[in-house]
């Protein structure tokens, strides 16, 4: 009886005194914050993959309809930026319902590209290897119809992969490029998946990441505040079903580093040219980095 | 100019360009060991004012990079503590630079183009995704080019004497044409180096290339009339290199000899030139000292009565 009393202080005590750390160690605390809220290491994974799960049909309306069709010039935007080239190993990480990998794929695929190709490089196209990890079943099956609809259903350079972001399972030095796009937000410690992406990318491999992040201009700042608690969660509640996924989502928005904490996070992990470009004021920032 | 000078202080920066800020991440590099000299230089070249010509960003959304001048210093010490650490960790920008360099090599087959610095990159080992880490892809190359080749006129400059014999106009000649001569293995894709170059993106820096390359040129030729403007002399020696340039691409003559007569004619014009406005001023002031004070004087009158 004393010991579980003990037990019951010793927690309650912990807990106490767990804000005054968070204060300390902002990175500890993305592990442990689901959106405003706290919670322990080992659920948050399980929590955002409920989350995954049950918004996964509605992803990519729920998409058009929260950001007006500004994110499809987002990733058009990232995939320039990454200069996709014939022959390429790219990982698109958290790329659940594949609007990267299709664009990537597109842009190598294209008409303007392939008339610069060499005669010699006719395997290249071949050679293209283009990964969608991502560590929720559902949205991969989701990916998958949307690339049967999108006429690359069967080609053999789309390869759909179930992996967790801080636990890759390909080999060290294979990828050319490594993006994720609104997906590191989720991700319960973000060091970790960083330092998995130097670890299998190549030399001279970038890393590019697309992710919702601060405003810091005054007036939008409101504006985009408003819009982001009031709007966004009954318009989930409306089209999705869901306001408490999306209320997770505009919360976890604002728990994520701010652009220059995020980019020294990725020299840390090894990246060197470490830069970041702010589209729309700071509502989108697509962080980038070379790995030497 | 500011580049020269830094150069010329600090020989051991080489080809580097200071964007100081960027550079410190590869400082923080985890598990890195920065070579101490490249070290020191970078943080000593920071504080001299540089000209990067390469910084420009015409983009209308923001970019910048991670770091502040603390944390530098904070980096300073640390990678002090781990100098003993694995393997020496490159710079970037040499690595780039060994990119771009390597890229030259095709550039005679595949152009001024992605292409020719993909194969680059290949070469020297590293993925092609770094193409697209250079912030105008070709215009790098292009960028690269011309300061790897006003490099090697500074150099021919320093090492030889035989300058001082010739009469300015022959100076200006002999530079011009040896400068020319280095773009002469690339001359069929030289147009295709224009066009990029003339792309609104890349204006303000090939124009800053052209313009130190212009001053260096005068420099060495070492003009010590000061009678017409500094900025008049490079305008007109600007437009004689541009010129000489284009008459270039379309030279069929051996060894280019018709474009030297062409370089001759326009400077020795540009002499005459230069004489003639002399003269006119001479002429000028001397018709506005026979006039003598008429204007004012009869504006005096004007405001007295």
């Amino acid at each position: 009886m004393a010991t579980a009393l003990r037990l019951i202080a010793r927690s309650l005590r912990k807990n106490k005194i767990q804000p005054l750390y968070n204060s300390c160690s902002f990175l500890h605390s993305h592990a442990t914050s689901f959106g405003f809220k706290e919670v322990r290491e080992e659920e948050k994974s399980q929590m955002v993959g409920n989350v995954f799960t049950s918004v996964a049909s509605s992803y990519d309306l729920m998409n058009d309809v929260m950001s007006g069709g500004l994110h499809r010039l987002w990733k058009e935007r990232l995939v320039s930026k990454l200069n996709p080239f014939p022959g390429m190993k790219h990982l698109d990480v958290a790329g659940g319902t594949g609007d990267v990998a299709f664009r990537i794929l597109e842009s190598i695929n294209s008409v303007k590209n392939r008339a610069l190709l060499d005669v010699h490089d006719d395997n290249l196209l071949e050679e293209t290897k283009i990964y969608v990890c991502d560590i929720n079943p559902n949205m991969l099956n989701v990916g998958k119809k949307r690339a049967q609809e999108r006429g690359l259903g069967d080609n053999s350079s789309l390869i759909w992969v179930e992996g967790d972001a801080e636990a890759l399972k390909f080999e060290d030095d294979s990828m050319d490029g490594y993006t994720i796009a609104f997906g590191i937000r989720n991700v319960t410690h973000i060091e970790k998946a960083l330092a998995e992406a130097c670890r299998v990318l190549k030399r001279g491999g970038r890393f590019l990441c697309l992710e919702l992040s601060h405003v810091e201009v005054p007036v939008f700042k409101e504006l985009y505040d408003y819009y982001s608690f009031s709007v966004i969660p009954a318009i989930g509640e409306l089209v999705a079903g869901d306001r408490e996924s999306y209320q997770y989502l505009v919360e976890s928005i604002r728990r994520f580093p701010s652009q220059e904490k995020f980019a020294s996070m990725i020299a840390e992990a090894g990246f060197q040219k470490v830069e970041y470009e702010n589209l729309v004021g700071g509502v989108v920032a697509i962080h980038s980095g070379v790995k030497f | 100019m500011y580049r020269l000078a830094a150069k010329r202080l600090l020989p051991a920066v080489g080809r580097w360009n200071p964007r100081f800020r960027c550079s410190s991440s590869g400082v923080r590099a985890l598990a890195g060991v920065i070579n101490p000299l490249r070290f020191y230089t970078s943080a000593s070249s920071g504080t001299i004012p540089d000209q990067n010509p390469d910084n420009f960003d015409a983009s209308a959304s923001s970019s910048s990079t991670a770091w502040s001048q603390e944390e530098r210093s904070r980096a300073d010490d640390e990678t002090q503590r781990s100098r003993n650490t694995t393997r020496p960790r490159a710079h970037w920008q040499d690595e780039q630079a060994r990119v771009l360099q390597a890229s030259l090599r095709h550039v005679i087959r595949l152009g001024w183009t992605d292409a020719a610095m993909i194969a680059g990159a290949r070469d020297v080992g590293m993925s092609p995704s770094i193409v697209g880490s250079f912030p105008r892809k070709e215009a790098a190359l292009v960028e690269f080019f011309m300061d790897d080749c006003l490099q090697r006129l500074i150099d021919i400059i320093d090492t030889k004497d035989d300058f001082k014999n010739l009469i300015p106009s022959h100076r200006v000649s002999k530079l011009v044409k040896i400068r020319l001569e280095m773009q002469a293995p690339y001359i069929s894709k030289w147009p295709q180096a224009l066009s990029v170059q003339a792309q609104p993106l890349n204006i303000p820096t090939s124009f800053k290339q052209r313009a130190m390359l212009v001053d260096e040129i005068w420099h060495a030729a070492d003009d010590e009339a000061a009678d017409i403007d500094w900025y008049v002399k490079r305008t007109v020696l600007g437009g004689i290199y541009s010129t000489a340039e284009l008459y270039m691409l379309t030279d069929t003559s051996p060894d280019f000899q018709d474009t030297w007569a062409f370089l001759d004619e326009r400077i020795r014009d540009a002499f005459d030139l230069k004489k003639t406005v002399q003269e006119a001023k001479y002429l000028a002031e001397a018709v506005g000292a026979g006039i003598g004070g008429s204007l004012p004087g009869f504006m005096k009158s004007v405001f007295n009565s």
